[in-house]
């Protein structure tokens, strides 16, 4: 009965928590659809040529033609459609104490990553990315594969502004008392 | 003999043998079947190379173990707080592990070290695979020596020998019978026991194939005499003998993994001792552990007994994407006593009943239709056009029977359980497993939802932990996303060292 009263009372601390679900989030930089239609036109061209030159020397995949050309071009329409409902989806917040990284294509999923469970954090540049100044953010938890985020396609200046403000954060994290010092 | 640990020294020399005997089992497993081939189908003359190539393989494997045994050192840093291997035997690998980061040791002996009277001690750590370290050959007193060392991260003489007696003094606080055994092994772990199996029967039929194929026997013949053998009787008697097989491995597999479990408690750690032929030794601390599961079927409760699951953490994301495994004590066969005194001692008390959620009647949706009803369809499809099939479709409803009934008890048994520190998730069909967390082991958490169950309000649920994941679907969204930022709070508010 007691530990059911100390719970009740929490949930009224519940309605008065700040909610994750209502925070606005950023989307990634507009130019990260340009990228990412550079990387599925690179991986259809490939795929078209080599398909292109199957079908001019070799009769036999000549005669499947029919099907395989309307079978690409539908594969590719769909990739193009499905990426850009995700770019569509995805966003990211940073609060004072955890990050949130929502994504999905149909269903629209949420992951929360306490700032104080980050085990170490990456800054990838591609080659595509560099040009356009962006790159993409990888916060890596002890949570295994699904438990980390990868955000990618942040300016390459907000990334670098949002890596170094988490380096600090965790700094504090770590050594809570040399910090408070320099901080005020 | 060197107590400190301090300076570097090597295992015991007859490690020699123990590692030169590991390398010849390793090259003798590697190549049995091309020995065997050749030794059956080869002339009288070339027996003498056999011989030969047999001596040179021991030979080599010795050599070989005495160069690794000059070669490997381990200390203690003390000022550090680092333990140090140094190892290889054309490069050298210097392998450096933090103390803290060490999540148990383990003491063995195979059969091996038990004739030779030597002792191996491994270390595991929260690191990816193969990182470990182990050492093959150590005397008794400086294993039991260095792993309190290891474990309790404390070097000063005086505690030293006050744990060095209460090791001697300690009595266990939970002994599993044989008896005990005995019920768990005829009640649990079926499914890993068939899966030896299979994985038996596999490298049997595999090698057996090959050495056909060596021999040039027409399998055709083979194949014939066979399927004549199979008449309905055949086939019951052989799935008979089939489950007593199953059982019969289940029961050796139980005794040999359990014999003479033993549980006591010293310093703060707890120490697991197990095994028939090879004792195997494993000190953990409790707060390492992530994720305390107890599950029971209807057999286990009709006898009160439970089987326990203590999970540490393990690092997934090593380089290859290779899951580690192996992080993960059992505990068979402990009554409802035992295991609440094994809950208070990990968890620090027992979890008191929360409040509990329970999913939407749309749980039972999904697996309904792609587990029963795509299949089913599909098969009376079939059926309906292909006269031979047609006897069967009896089948098909008692499947489909069975597999309602089964889908809704997995969705009766699934809810998860809220209180102030813990999260108890419920699930499972025959096994019930009930898997305690501390809130302040959660190291990740994704909500997810389909656009059409917006409308009335249903969402998932998954907790990372450091080892593994508790799903809960079909919840309440408004509860979940409300749980969600409780736990946010707690996790984030508080700043607990979560291993």
């Amino acid at each position: 009965m007691c530990t059911e009263n100390t719970f009740t009372n929490e949930v009224i601390n519940l309605d008065l928590l700040p909610k994750y679900e209502n925070i606005r989030l950023s989307r990634p930089h507009a130019d990260y659809w340009k990228i990412i239609r550079i990387n599925l036109l690179i991986i259809f061209g490939l795929l078209g040529m080599i398909m292109g030159i199957l079908i001019c020397f070799i009769d036999e995949v000549k005669a499947n033609s029919t099907w395989m050309i309307p079978v690409y071009v539908a594969f590719s329409g769909s990739f193009f459609f499905l990426f850009s409902a995700s770019f569509k989806k995805r966003g990211y917040a940073i609060r004072t104490h955890d990050i949130i990284y929502k994504r999905g294509i149909i269903a629209e999923s949420t992951t929360i990553v306490p700032l104080n469970r980050i085990q170490h954090i990456e800054l990838n540049e591609g080659l595509f990315s560099r040009m356009y100044k962006l790159g993409s953010l990888q916060l890596f938890t002890a949570g295994g594969q699904t438990g980390h985020i990868h955000i990618s396609g942040i300016a390459i200046d907000e990334a670098k502004r949002i890596r170094d403000l988490l380096l600090k954060k965790l700094d504090q994290l770590e050594h809570p008392s040399a910090d408070l010092n320099t901080n005020e | 003999m060197n107590n400190d640990f301090s300076k570097p020294q090597r295992e015991s020399a007859l490690g020699i043998i123990i590692m030169g005997a590991h390398t010849m089992l390793k090259i003798g497993k590697a190549t049995f079947f091309l020995f065997l081939i050749a030794f059956l189908k080869m002339s009288g003359t070339s027996f003498v190379y056999l011989i030969l190539g047999i001596f040179a393989i021991i030979a080599f494997s010795f050599i070989l173990a005495y160069i690794w045994y000059l070669k490997f050192n381990f200390f203690l840093d003390k000022e550090k707080q680092e333990f140090v291997v140094n190892k290889g035997i054309f490069n050298r690998d210097q392998v450096i592990i933090q103390l803290d980061k060490i999540q148990q040791v383990n003491i063995n002996q195979n059969i091996l070290q038990k004739i030779i009277g030597v002792y191996g001690l491994k270390i595991d750590t929260a690191g990816a695979h193969g990182e470990e370290v182990s050492i093959k050959a150590i005397d008794e007193t400086s294993a039991y020596n260095l792993k309190e060392h290891l474990i309790t991260r404390q070097t000063d003489t005086q505690q030293e020998a006050e744990r060095d007696s209460d090791r001697i003094n300690e009595t266990p606080f939970l002994r599993i019978s044989s008896w005990t055994l005995l019920k768990v092994g005829l009640t649990s772990n079926y499914g890993q026991s068939l899966a030896l199996i299979v994985a038996f029967f596999y490298t049997v039929i595999y090698e057996g194939r090959q050495l056909l194929d060596a021999f040039k026997i027409n399998k055709d013949e083979i194949q014939h005499t066979v399927t004549g053998m199979l008449t309905i009787v055949t086939v019951c008697f052989l799935i008979a003998c089939l489950l007593i097989v199953l059982l019969v491995v289940n029961l050796v597999r139980t005794f040999y993994k359990y014999f003479e479990l033993e549980i006591s408690e010293n310093s703060n750690t707890l120490l697991l001792s197990s095994g028939l032929i090879a004792k195997k030794n494993t000190l953990i601390t409790p707060n390492k552990v992530q994720t305390t599961t107890y599950s029971q079927n209807y057999f286990q409760k009709k006898m009160d007994m439970f089987n326990m699951r203590l999970k540490q953490a393990h690092f997934g994301q090593s380089k290859k994407g290779h899951e580690m495994q192996g992080n993960t004590l059992e505990i068979p066969g402990c009554n409802a006593g035992e295991r609440d005194e094994i809950l208070k001692m990990i968890l620090g008390k027992l979890p008191p009943k929360g409040k509990t959620f329970i999913p939407d009647w749309r749980f039972l949706n999904l697996p309904i239709f792609f587990k029963l009803i795509v299949p089913v369809s599909f098969f009376l499809i079939i059926a309906l056009n292909m006269p031979e099939v047609k006897p069967y479709i009896g089948i098909a409803i008692a499947y489909l029977v069975l597999g309602v009934v089964m889908i809704y008890i997995s969705y009766r048994r699934h809810r998860i359980s809220v209180s102030q520190d813990f999260i108890i998730k419920t699930g499972g069909i025959w096994d019930i497993s009930n898997e305690i967390v501390l809130t302040g082991k959660i190291q990740a958490i994704t909500t997810f939802q389909y656009p059409w169950h917006k409308g009335v309000d249903v969402g998932h649920l998954t907790l990372h932990t450091a080892a593994g994941q508790i799903h809960f679907k079909y919840g309440n969204y408004t509860e979940i996303k409300q749980l969600v930022n409780y736990w946010l709070y707690q996790v984030e508010s508080r700043d607990e060292n979560w291993m």
